[in-house]
């Protein structure tokens, strides 16, 4: 693969292009579901290809190819150039791209047990085996979990002499379990999983994790309905802390939509031009990190070669810094931070998350409950409904307790919370010494879209915003 | 394009039997897709795929087994068929299943233009950008456009060791804009956006004003209070509702996410005006096919008429699940993470039941009837995050970002801020008291539906901005 790319390199310069990167890639995914007893489906793919990137009159073009013949990814070389000569008539300011080390590196994530090390015949037995363990009542009318593994063989070059390896590995499982009592459905899932070997799932008590999936489910068919609640102090897990730092502080920290380069999709953001100023409480630090080992968003160099860090994102309610590709890096001024993902060689790079989270602080999560006279402890979540601007979110929970003085009590279930970013970002009062990443395997952006596993969460936070019932 | 993927379907056909699989099936593909992205009134990428490869299934002994590979040489296929063969022998069936039998491919017209899979690179950019031009021409308060064009050529073949051997092929064209107006301070977007499938029914000038217009009309645009509305809901909005009674009617999804239908076929769940069907021969249609996914002739199937639940729509194996014939729906749709879901067709996965095309019947009212006949209420073009809240009882939520407005004794009376609707996909089915006779193919990223205007009785509307 190396010859090859370096190949495309070679000729895509002889065409005219300026910069031009190459990914050789080859992926192997798993899944298998099973739904109420049965396998529904299990999967084993394999693909293979190069994604070339090229910059030609000012503009990006690219192609990819399942071909890997020199014929072919000579034809790829010339559509991307092609498309990048012709988009370049079309263009306000020709790309500029920050400079970065070009990097000869190699590394792989650590990895115990194999993903294909276990067949899938095995997985398949054992998918099985987990998911009849939701079934923890006859309340329990419908139970499904699905595994997924994933495996990356990522070759980088670029026209700069870059040369990064990568061998990824990826694994989660979720588990869902639908209740019923008297006509009341109610729904329980959670995921479990990063970026490991098959061990990860070893390590867990899968049939435990199963089980707790439909006693929660369970439970949430006995608790109350939730009441509307204006202002309502709210505690919030760590699982509700995930897809919250990932809608309101993950994705409008992205500086393809701070220029309004997502308009058309995935929207804007409401804090585009606010860099040094007050955005939240002096409780509230975001960072976005990618060198987090073992979580769904864990990379060392991006897919622009950029060596990966910590981005600080908010510091003490101050908005600091988005993440970058090297071109949105040239136009704010700033280093490029390693902010380029993609899901497979078919894909260009997109601005994406690694793993986005609220730090920590010096709250103990039983101090945070324990202090709060009247409120309510969100846990888990369901669907996120956000404006363009990230400003107005709606995010539905799994369930949530009442908290009176300072004991959890009457659990509610059918709620969400809504609330505007900065009007909740100011409200911050505690923030939790314990922190985690929790993964997230579902993120979409980009057109055609790409699906993408990102870790988010971090620290559990208090704060303000209104209950919503029955939604 | 070279076309090689048939002999490359025979090939695994003929090493599934050398590996004794007692049937086998091929689901090879060819797909060129072709994406520009126009961002800040520019063009900012032009980018290609050429992806080829296939699905294979096998059924050995009451098993069935799936694996796939873009790696088209005689060792992979090998290598792709023994794993498929390897997990079959572990995925046991709990039900008599057999892939589909031969049946002569539907006519499915308008599904694919020459002129789209030979349209140059240079020339979709140049015609992408059209979209700009006519959306800055319009006014001079439009400040920004975002948009793309998809253009996509897909061939694919069907072999199974029971007869079928079936080919299809499309073009599809994804055009979409977004326009930001601004003046004393505010800016507003407007947008349109749609899916074809021929050279000729692509309008960019069209679309460019339309998303233009409805930027500067919103720029007056006044907060509403909360409250229970009447809505009109246009093509776009409706496609969204579609997109969820999609996945209601198809019995995988209904089982793992969305229970709200199972069980309530005959049962009435809507307006005696309601009507949804399946039509996958629609001339023209985003998704028409002749064949389905697993080379089963395609045909219309009411999903619900006069409100009443008919049907859910079938694949082989759920069709084998429920006892019930295919009814020509298994799509290989990517509903999984980390897996290509560029528009095209997709070898990577198995198929599953998935409605086609949406066709919301067309009533016998004009859209502007619709608006006259409506003493106080919002119509509402455009949609985004549409999603169901509660999926076992269906409550949902979706933004109106743009395109609202205010209509009062019979007539638009002006703009409305951005706005959300909370309310019940049953509710909304229920309270569908106008459909108008506007059909057209509106919906976006992908997902298309033949819908026209509707308006709803009453719906809970409260303000995003106020």
């Amino acid at each position: 693969m190396e010859d090859l790319a370096a190949y495309v390199i070679d000729y895509a310069r002889k065409r005219g292009a300026t910069y031009m990167d190459v990914r050789a890639e080859e992926h192997y995914n798993e899944l298998v579901i099973a739904m109420s007893g049965k396998i529904d489906k299990a999967m084993a793919n394999r693909k293979r290809g190069v994604g070339i990137r090229v910059l030609a009159n000012g503009a990006w073009g690219f192609r990819s190819t399942t071909n890997l013949t020199k014929d072919a990814v000579r034809e790829a070389v010339d559509v991307a150039v092609k498309a990048a000569k012709a988009s370049g008539e079309h263009i306000v300011k020709p790309v500029k791209l920050a400079p970065t080390k070009a990097h000869i590196d190699k590394y792989e994530v650590p990895v115990k047990l194999d993903i294909e090390g276990v067949s899938i015949g095995d997985k398949i037995e054992e998918v099985l085996e987990w998911e009849r363990e939701i079934k923890v009542s006859d309340r329990i009318k419908r139970t499904r979990l699905s595994y997924h593994g994933i495996k990356i063989n990522k070759l980088f070059m670029n026209s700069e002499g870059a040369r990064i390896r990568f061998r990824n590995s990826l694994v989660w499982v979720i588990p869902r379990a639908d209740a019923q009592l008297r006509g009341l459905a109610q729904f329980y899932d959670q995921c479990h999983g990063g970026s490991a070997g098959y061990e990860l799932i070893r390590e867990k008590d899968m049939a435990e994790f199963a089980r707790e999936t439909g006693q929660k489910a369970v439970s949430l068919v006995r608790a109350e309905a939730a009441k509307d609640v204006k202002n309502a102090k709210v505690v919030l897990d760590r699982d509700y802390m995930a897809i919250l730092s990932h809608e309101i502080t993950g994705h409008p920290s992205e500086a393809d939509r701070v220029l309004g380069r997502e308009a058309a999709w995935a929207g804007t953001t409401w804090w585009a031009g606010k860099i040094g100023e007050k955005v939240g409480s002096e409780l509230l630090t975001v960072y976005d990190d990618p060198t987090i080992p073992r979580t769904l968003g864990y990379y060392l160099y991006d897919d622009e070669g950029v060596k990966a860090e910590r981005k600080i994102l908010i510091e003490k309610g101050v908005l600091k810094g988005h993440m970058h590709s090297r071109e949105t890096a040239a136009i704010f001024g700033v280093e490029p931070n390693a902010g380029m993902r993609t899901i497979t060689y078919e894909y260009i790079p997109l601005i994406r998350m690694s793993n986005t989270y609220v730090a920590p602080s010096d709250w103990k999560f039983d101090e945070m409950i324990g202090e709060t006279k009247k409120g309510f402890l969100i846990c888990g979540w369901r669907e996120p409904s956000i404006d363009d601007k990230r400003f107005n979110w709606t995010i539905s929970a799994h369930e949530a307790y009442e908290i009176r003085n300072g004991e959890v009590t009457t659990h509610l279930r059918d709620l969400a919370l809504m609330s505007t970013a900065p009007t909740f970002f100011k409200s911050i009062d505690a923030v939790s010494k314990e922190w985690e990443i929790r993964p997230l395997p579902g993120c979409g952006k980009g057109d055609p879209t790409q699906g993408l596993y990102v870790g988010n969460g971090g620290a559990c936070i208090r704060g303000v915003a209104d209950i919503i019932a029955r939604r | 394009m070279s076309v090689d993927i048939g002999e490359r379907a025979q090939k695994v056909l003929d090493l599934a039997t050398r590996f004794k699989a007692d049937q086998a099936e091929a689901y090879a593909v060819s797909n060129r897709v072709f994406t520009v992205r126009l961002v800040n009134n520019a063009v900012f990428e032009a980018k290609g795929v050429l992806d080829r490869g296939v699905g294979i299934r096998v059924i050995k002994k009451d098993g069935l087994g799936f694996s796939s590979t873009s790696d088209m040489s005689d060792k992979a296929l090998e290598s792709a068929t023994k794993a498929a063969i390897e997990s079959a022998k572990r995925r046991k069936l709990p039900f008599k299943y057999s892939f589909a039998k031969p049946t002569k491919p539907s006519v499915a017209e308008r599904i694919y233009d020459k002129r789209v899979a030979e349209l140059a690179e240079d020339e979709a950019v140049h015609l992408a950008y059209s979209l700009v031009e006519t959306a800055l021409d319009y006014s001079k308060k439009v400040k920004d456009n975002a948009g793309v064009l998809n253009l996509v050529e897909y061939h694919i073949t069907v072999l199974n060791s029971l007869g079928v051997d079936a080919t299809d092929e499309g073009t599809m064209i994804e055009p979409s804009l977004t326009s930001t107006a601004e003046s004393a301070g505010v800016a507003v977007e407007g947008a349109d956006s749609h899916g074809y499938r021929m050279l000729d029914d692509l309008n960019t000038e069209a679309i460019g004003r339309k998303a233009a217009e409805m930027a500067v009309g919103g720029l007056r645009g006044e907060a509403i209070k909360e409250g229970e509305y009447t809505l009109i809901l246009g093509p776009g909005p409706v496609a969204g509702v579609m997109r969820y009674a999609d996945y209601l009617v198809s019995p995988m999804f209904a089982r793992m996410y969305f229970p709200i239908l199972l069980n309530k076929i005959g049962e009435k769940i809507g307006s005696e005006i309601l009507s949804i069907y399946d039509a996958p021969t629609y001339p023209g249609g985003y998704r028409s096919a002749r064949i389905d996914d697993e080379g089963v002739a395609t045909e219309k199937t009411p999903i619900i008429e006069n409100g009443v639940l008919k049907n859910f729509v079938y694949d082989t194996q759920y069709g084998s699940m429920e006892r019930k014939k295919s009814t020509g729906n298994g799509i290989r749709y990517a509903f999984v993470t980390g897996t290509s879901i560029f528009p095209g067709k997709n070898y990577n996965l198995e198929p599953i039941p998935r409605l086609t095309n949406g066709l919301f019947a067309a009533g016998d009212s004009k859209r502007d009837e619709i608006i006259e006949d409506t003493k106080d209420g919002l119509l509402a073009t455009r949609s985004h995050y549409t999603r169901i809240t509660n999926p076992t009882r269906g409550d949902f939520t979706t933004v109106f970002r743009m395109g609202i407005n205010r209509v009062k004794n019979g007539e638009i009376v002006g703009a409305v801020k951005k706005s959300r609707l909370y309310d019940n996909i049953l509710s909304i089915l229920r309270n569908v008291d106008m459909v108008g006779d506007d059909i057209t193919s509106a919906g976006s990223w992908g997902d298309y539906a033949l819908v026209p205007t509707i308006r709803i009785s009453k719906a809970r509307v409260v303000p995003v901005l106020k």
